[in-house]
């Protein structure tokens, strides 16, 4: 009796203990502060993870380490990514992440070219140099130009757009809410460049960025993980009508870190971010992952591996597992 | 003031014109200050920008060389691999402009275990220097702007400015060489040699312009990314283009394309955050860089604006003496108008002897003074002439209207005139066209049965016709009782007017003589209108015209004597040219067919009516127009013998 007495006393205690007790979650989002990132600032600023009970910490990649690396070391609990990165990552790198959000439901990839350059179609970018980022985000872009039967010389490059503005390339794949603005911010107008977006493409509308953790903290930290993402898809909520607080955020966190920053280019970018969130004509909820989606971003990794190592399967299930209501 | 008065309108019309001709100059002062002042900023712009350039240019150039030169020895073999750091060393020392050198190669051209070759010498964060090899997996040089695009264009290349890795305020910017080798007797890049040169130097020569207190220069990147401006935190952060974005002008994006193709421009744009501003750009030609002088348009023109201000302010104020002393002067100068203004009314009440106001000593009031003295005198006179004129007027009117009552008095005017004598019936009127007249009508008995009459018009009229009128009818009272022939009667009558007619007067005249027992009538006419005969319904008709001449003209003259019966209710009608000659208004004469047609209509009425019918058709003929001559009419009715009356 007294036994179950203390047993009791002793579970209640624990369940009350752990209630009170404040999760961490560290977050790294895929690149350096930007409005890319504006939901997750506000987030945070706004005290939204406080009320989740969560302890949140932003962490940056830096030059020497990745998100994803930061993941795998352990730095990082959930980070932020592309589905082709996480696809990527899952399937040859074999690392154990799960999506557990989809937030980005559309593909911000394109091509541009100089109007001047006369390359108004696809097709005329045969035999041409097209600038990609070394840095990866290039097995759509390689994928698509594959499947139009286009043979270009991809010109590797770090991250600026003046090789492309000193003619060094005939193209050059951008993010619409990123270098593309750059490009027009360095004084180039918009009807001075010819534009080929991925999602006017059939199967290359791939959506971008999305949660993910690694599988064993899933399974140990699934409701903290689950606050943190419906605290940060308020946070987008919050930045979306609250465009002008989000940008003093982002500027302040830029300023910060170093970093250049333009008010105009981060409204730019917020904008579009905020707008790559609804999944318009897709039949997915936002926040969740199109099977469709996901099958087509497989295809389009293992076709181009197909010459290399064995066909890998992955179900849909073991790759997303939702935390989003 | 009050309308209409002659110092308003001077005023007004002075003010107008002053206003105008001060309008004008003052657009034309103006607007050539402003052009002078806008040319002077120009080249001032244009110096300043060219001199800051120049400053830029004296470190940049330099600075080329130094790349350019290692390329060539490069290329010429003159640096061996194992003597590179203290190379870079040495040029560091010899060259404080340039913070840092390395020559990177391409991907094992040294070595063909190693992708990343690159010696570098900078400075440490002491400040001494320091060496090492660039590149490796976390630093791909091969894919930096700074290698990559000399590389892949083969030119020389000016980099973004950025600033230096791992912090501090060190601001960058890196210029490029590519360098050759040969390999298969093909010329090939061996690599890159890159100077980075600090721009903390640049602030300081570019902040230099700010001079005026609004003044301000900027310095673009080829990018146009802001190297320089007044508000640091856009440095490195925005663009042109973004700026541009924020501010929502779209022009300054124009400046900016302008600015980053090398363009050379004075330009005006308005911005909403400071105003309208004159922006020179001009390019720093080594890195494509641009630099922008801005001026405030406000501040340009300020003091033109200040003193454009004062100038208006007096002016004004000078217009308001102006007005204030023309209005005195023109009052002084007509004040003797208005006294002699009151003066005429003075005098044109009648009191010519008024004393003139004694004021004014312009010649143009002394002369209208003589005037209206002159005036004075002038109508005084005139005054006393009219008077006397005026009185002798009314004499000599009142001796006329005595003269016409005594000529009236010399013909018969009682009807009828022989209201014993039954054979007979006559009536007569005179009406003179002047106060007397020429003509004159005459009748009497001369014996128990002869009735005697006569009618004439005396040559002219007014009064010197009146009194030969007189004559005429005095001498035939006389001669007629003496003779009983009409043609003697007028012969004699004729006679004694023509003696002595020195004024050449004449008189037409008929003269007849009627047996009141047989209707047997005797004339005589001389050269008068002839007479009608109305037969009473047996038509009407004129006598005969005869040849005989006015009488009084030709002394001796033998006159005729006609002779015709009368028959009962016969009515003669005698007349003078006043009748058939009144004219109306058209100058139409009234006519002797008008007469005839008249009195044929009326051939059965007494001659009273008769008379009083033609007078009224004559007055309605002439209508409003003036008499011009003398109404002379008479008509005899003969009733035939004594016993025949009751007849009648």
């Amino acid at each position: 009796m007294m036994k179950n007495l203390i047993l009791t006393l002793m579970a209640l205690f624990a369940l009350c203990f752990a209630e009170a007790q404040t999760t961490t979650i560290r977050f790294a989002p895929q690149w350096f502060p930007q409005a890319q990132f504006a939901g997750y600032y506000a987030a945070l600023d706004q005290g939204f993870y406080q009320e989740a009970d969560l302890e949140v910490k932003i962490i940056h990649p830096t030059d020497d380490e990745s998100s994803m690396n930061m993941l795998i070391s352990g730095k990082a609990d959930v980070v932020s990514s592309f589905l082709m990165d996480g696809l990527t990552s899952r399937l040859s790198q074999e690392i154990p992440l799960v999506n557990i959000a989809q937030l980005s439901q559309h593909s911000t990839l394109m091509f541009v070219t100089k109007a001047s350059s006369g390359i108004d179609t696809l097709k005329a970018l045969d035999n041409k140099k097209v600038a990609i980022w070394s840095s990866g985000f290039d097995k759509l872009p390689r994928a698509l130009l594959e499947e139009e039967g286009i043979d270009v010389e991809f010109v590797p490059i770090y991250n600026s757009i003046n090789l492309f503005l000193e003619g060094g390339v005939d193209a050059m794949t951008v993010m619409y809410y990123n270098e593309y603005d750059q490009i027009i911010n360095s004084g180039v107008n918009e009807d001075e460049l010819n534009k080929f977006f991925f999602l006017d493409y059939e199967g290359f509308d791939i959506p971008e960025d999305g949660l993910y953790c690694l599988q064993q903290t899933l399974d140990k930290d699934k409701d903290a993980l689950r606050k943190f993402v419906k605290a940060s898809l308020k946070g987008w909520e919050y930045v979306d009508k609250n465009r002008e607080y989000a940008l003093d955020l982002v500027v302040e966190k830029m300023n910060k870190a170093r970093l250049a920053n333009s008010r105009a280019h981060q409204r730019w970018m917020l904008d579009k971010v905020v707008g790559q969130l609804a999944p318009m004509d897709k039949n997915v909820k936002q926040g969740h992952l199109l099977e469709a989606d996901f099958q087509r971003a497989l295809n389009i990794i293992q076709s181009e591996a197909r010459s290399g190592a064995e066909m890998k399967t992955l179900p849909f299930d073991s790759f997303y597992e939702p935390l989003v209501d | 003031m009050r309308k209409n008065t002659l110092s308003t309108k001077i005023i007004t019309r002075v003010l107008l014109i002053i206003l105008i001709i001060g309008a004008v100059v003052f657009s034309i002062y103006y607007y050539f200050t402003r052009a002078t002042l806008e040319e002077m900023t120009r080249q001032n712009a244009a110096s300043l920008a060219n001199n800051t350039v120049h400053k830029i240019e004296m470190v940049i150039r330099p600075s080329e060389k130094i790349p350019e030169n290692l390329a060539w020895m490069l290329e010429a073999g003159a640096v061996p691999h194992d003597s590179v750091f203290p190379f870079l060393k040495q040029l560091l020392k010899n060259n404080p402009s340039i913070s840092g050198c390395v020559i990177a190669y391409e991907p094992y051209s040294i070595d063909p275990e190693r992708k990343y070759y690159a010696p570098f010498a900078y400075y440490d964060k002491q400040g001494n220097i320091d060496t090492n090899y660039l590149g490796g997996e976390d630093l791909n040089y091969f894919i930096r702007d700074w290698y990559q695009i000399p590389v892949m264009l083969e030119k020389n290349y000016w980099t973004e400015p950025y600033f230096a890795e791992g912090g501090g305020d060190m601001f960058l910017t890196s210029y490029s060489v590519p360098f050759y080798k040969r390999k298969n007797g093909k010329r090939q890049v061996a690599g890159v040699i890159t100077i980075d040169i600090s721009l903390n130097w640049l602030t300081d020569i570019v902040n230099s312009v700010e001079i005026l207190e609004t003044r301000y220069a900027f310095l673009l990147s080829g990018n146009g990314v802001y190297v320089t401006h007044p508000d640091r935190s856009n440095i490195m952060n925005e663009t042109i283009f973004t700026h541009a974005k924020e501010l929502d002008e779209p022009k300054m994006r124009e400046v900016g394309r302008d600015m980053i193709s090398g363009k050379s421009k004075l330009r005006s744009v308005k911005l909403k955050d400071i105003g309208s501003v004159l922006v020179y750009h001009t390019p720093i030609p080594s890195t494509k860089w641009s630099l922008g002088v801005v001026y405030p348009r406000d501040e340009i023109f300020a003091n033109l604006h200040q003193l454009t201000w004062l100038m208006i302010a007096l002016s004004l104020l000078g217009l308001v003496v102006l007005t204030v002393v023309t209005i005195r002067i023109i009052k002084g100068l007509t004040r003797p108008l208005s006294q002699f203004a009151q003066s005429a009314r003075v005098i044109a009440e009648g009191n010519f002897n008024i004393a003139l106001p004694d004021t004014g000593k312009t010649e143009e009031i002394k002369e209208l003074r003589t005037s209206f003295e002159f005036m004075q005198r002038e109508l005084d006179n005139y005054i006393v002439h009219l008077k006397e004129t005026t009185s002798a007027k009314e004499k000599i009117e009142s001796e006329l209207r005595i003269a016409k009552e005594i000529q009236m008095g010399m013909i018969p005017q009682i009807f009828p005139p022989f209201p014993n004598l039954n054979q007979i019936d006559l009536f007569a009127m005179l009406e003179p066209a002047k106060e007397v007249g020429g003509d004159l009508y005459d009748f009497f008995m001369i014996d128990d049965t002869h009735l005697c009459f006569a009618i004439g018009d005396v040559s002219g009229k007014g009064v010197p016709a009146s009194l030969f009128m007189a004559v005429t009818r005095t001498l035939l009272r006389s001669l007629a009782p003496k003779q009983n022939s009409p043609k003697k009667i007028v012969d004699s009558l004729n006679n004694s007017l023509a003696q002595g007619n020195e004024s050449s007067m004449f008189v037409t005249f008929f003269l007849g003589i009627l047996n009141v027992e047989t209707g047997e009538l005797k004339y005589t006419n001389a050269g008068h209108n002839p007479p009608l005969m109305m037969h009473e319904g047996d038509g009407t008709a004129y006598f005969e015209i005869t040849k005989d001449i006015p009488v009084g003209l030709i002394e001796n003259f033998e006159y005729t004597e006609l002779e015709r019966t009368i028959h009962k209710n016969d009515r003669i009608f005698f007349y003078t040219d006043g009748i058939t000659e009144a004219e109306n208004s058209k100058e139409e004469l009234y006519s002797d067919e008008k007469l005839l047609h008249l009195l044929t209509s009326i051939e059965s009425l007494s001659p009273a009516e008769i008379i009083q019918d033609v007078e009224k058709d004559v007055k309605i003929h002439v209508g409003d127009n003036e008499q011009s001559d003398d109404l002379t009419m008479m008509c005899v009715i003969y009733y035939g013998k004594s016993e025949d009356k009751g007849n009648a």
